[in-house]
Order: structure tokens, then sequence, then C-alpha cells
């Protein structure tokens, strides 16, 4: 290719970076090919200038070519590329929410690994989002479909783990314990069934209790975390949950005392 | 309209129209990237940036309409030529019929108003 100032070769990789980067992934344009002639065009553009050709004149071909950014119809690019743009240049009142979705979604892909960690984060934009739509008396009309999922997704986390999850893992160490020893646990197999599901009864019914209690007793500060999933939750549904507890633990008592 | 409108309405026009552009600008003889941009150029409000015209010649050739064949020149390296195929050609012909037809209807549209 000419031959080129240090300067005017920087201008020069610079722009055919971005023009790379803006073709990459595009499927009805073949990357390299525009490549290829646009280095033709800079050739033939500046074969005429004498000695080692400046910074100048490669910027005045490339003024000239415009920016990359601006040659592809919006529905050419790739879907990531126009959801990547949404972000950057949509209206205020979009980006945030779109910056959420855009969280959730690297969360749920990633989820194996870092996702968990993710979806707090994206949980936390959304949240903000939501009080800031608020704060403006804005309905979130259809922006909600960007920001409830990871609301959504961390509220049955969490419901997840307040329901069985403390009972369950206690469980289990009294099953590594061999909890035979410590109660007394019927020898026939049908009696060991009935305790083991008397005793698993009584645990998740008194943890029922007691989560519920705990709930109600925070329940705003509950209902702000989840806003505006939980906006219509009230201390009677964990009165509902108390008194399953109370019935299922009670279930549970019953199979223990009648064990043989 | 105001202004913003405005131009996003040329920039889609022409946007649409610049691929006709581009197959009449080679429906006579092959030329290479850089004559086929700066024809382009001399139109009037056609080519704001020239670098549009590339990625439309990659979509032409990828689509069929369009094939390239190199060939050495005395002024440099050698040129890649772009030349219409049997299906461009009538591809552009249809295009230009419908052109044409579109051209009248708008400027019958704006006969009557003037009635």
């Amino acid at each position: 290719m000419t031959e080129m100032t240090p300067a005017a070769r920087e201008r020069l990789d610079n722009y055919l970076q971005r023009m790379r980067t803006e073709l990459r992934g595009t499927r009805s344009v073949v990357a390299d090919e525009v490549e290829q002639s646009v280095r033709e065009h800079i050739e033939i553009a500046l074969a005429e200038a004498q000695g080692p050709i400046g910074a100048t004149e490669v910027i005045g071909v490339l003024d000239r070519l415009g920016p990359p950014e601006r040659w592809l119809a919006d529905e050419e690019r790739p879907a990531w590329r126009q959801f990547m743009d949404r972000i950057r240049t949509a209206p205020d009142d979009w980006r945030l929410a779109y910056l959420a979705f855009a969280m959730f979604l690297l969360s749920m892909l990633l989820f194996p690994a870092v996702g968990p960690m993710l979806i707090i984060p994206a949980m936390i934009v959304s949240r903000a989002y939501v009080e800031l739509a608020r704060d403006r008396g804005e309905p979130l009309g259809a922006r909600r479909w960007l920001v409830y999922p990871s609301i959504a997704v961390v509220l049955a986390i969490a419901t997840g783990l307040l329901i069985i999850g403390p009972p369950l893992g206690f469980m289990a160490m009294m099953f590594d314990h061999r909890f035979d020893q410590i109660f007394d646990v019927p020898s026939s197999e049908f009696g060991r069934i009935r305790f083991t599901a008397g005793f698993g009864g009584v645990l998740f019914g008194s943890w029922w209790i007691l989560a519920a209690a705990f709930c109600a007793a925070f329940l705003r500060p509950i209902r702000f975390v989840f806003a505006p999933l939980l906006d219509g939750l009230r201390r009677k549904h964990f009165a509902v949950l108390a008194a399953i507890g109370a019935v299922v633990a009670a279930a549970g008592a019953t199979l223990i005392y009648y064990r043989y | 309209m105001n202004d913003l409108s405005f131009d996003n309405w040329t920039t889609q026009l022409r946007k649409g129209l610049l691929e006709l552009a581009v197959l009449n600008t080679i429906a006579d003889a092959p030329l290479y990237g850089y004559e086929i941009v700066r024809r382009l150029s001399d139109v009037d409000h056609l080519v704001i940036t020239e670098g549009t015209v590339y990625p439309i010649l990659s979509r032409l050739k990828n689509s069929g309409l369009v094939d390239t064949y190199l060939q050495e020149s005395q002024e440099g390296p050698p040129r890649k030529y772009y030349r219409l195929t049997p299906r461009g050609r009538d591809d552009l012909h249809r295009m230009n019929q419908h052109w044409e037809s579109l051209h009248h209807a708008i400027g019958s549209l704006r006969k009557e108003r003037k009635r």
C-alpha cells in the first residue's frame, strides 16, 4: 500500500478497525470483501499524492468515505448490535430499561457460572428504573417487559429458598447424623417412612409458621425490595402460609405419634 | 414536517434508491469501485458518505445480481471491476420500470394538486 507517515497510518488503521467491527456478523455483506474494496478505494484516492502521505490527506479521504457506523441500514446489522445501539442511543426513558434487560439476559446465559451473581445487579438496576418511573409519575407500559424479568427471577429464587431451603437443609443434616440414633425410629420399613414423613411435616410446618411471622413483621421492606411485583402483598397472605404450616406440622406430629 | 423528520425521510429514500443507482451505473459497462463511487457522488444528494456504496456492492454480489473480476491497472494494483449478471440485468429492468411508474404516479398526484 501507499507510503504513509506514522500518524496517517495510525488514522487509517483505526478507521479500518472500526469498519471491521461494524461489519462483523453482518449476513448480507462479506466484511473482507468490503474491506478489500475500501482499501482499493483509499489507494486510488491517494495515488496522486507525492511523497509519504500525511494524516491530512488520509483524513480527507476517510471523511468522504464517512463513518462506517452509518454505512449499513439498521435491519442489516446483527441483532445484538442493534440491541446495543438501542441501549446507547435510546431515549433516556428507555436506556436504563434496556440495560436492565441486557444484564438479565447475560445472567441467564451465564447462569451455571456467574449468572447468579449477575442477577442481583440486574434486579437492582430494574428496581432503580421502577422507582425512577414512579418518581416521574409515569406508567411503565411496555417497558415492564424489560424490567420485570430480573425482579421475577430473584423473587422466585428467594421464595424457593425461604419455603424449602432451611428445613430441607436441616433434614439432610439429620439424615447425615443417623437420626434413628437420636429419635425412637421404628425398625420396620413402613414405620420409618411414616416417621420420616412426620418429621418432615413438623419441620416444614414449623418453619413456615416462623417464616410467615418473620415476613409479616417485615412486610414493608419485602414489598419495597420486590416492588412492583409484590405491591399487592398483605399480612393475610402470610397468615395463610402460617395456617398451612400449622396444618402440615399437626399432620406431621400425628404421623410421628402413630408411627408404630 | 420538522427538520429531523425531513432528514430521516431523505435518508430512507436515498438508501432505497442507492441500490438502483449502483446497478444503473454499471449497466452499460463494468466499472471498478472507486469509479462507481465517483460517478454516484456527482449526482446531487444521492451519496452523502462514499463508503455506503461498498456494502451495497457486496450485497448485490451476494444476491447474484453483480459479479466481479480483477483487471490489471497501469496506475497501481489490480482493480476489482463490477458487472451485471444476466439476473442482475433482468432485475434492473424491473426495478427501473417500477421506479418509472412510481415517478409517474407521484407526478400525477402533484399535477392534480396544482389544478
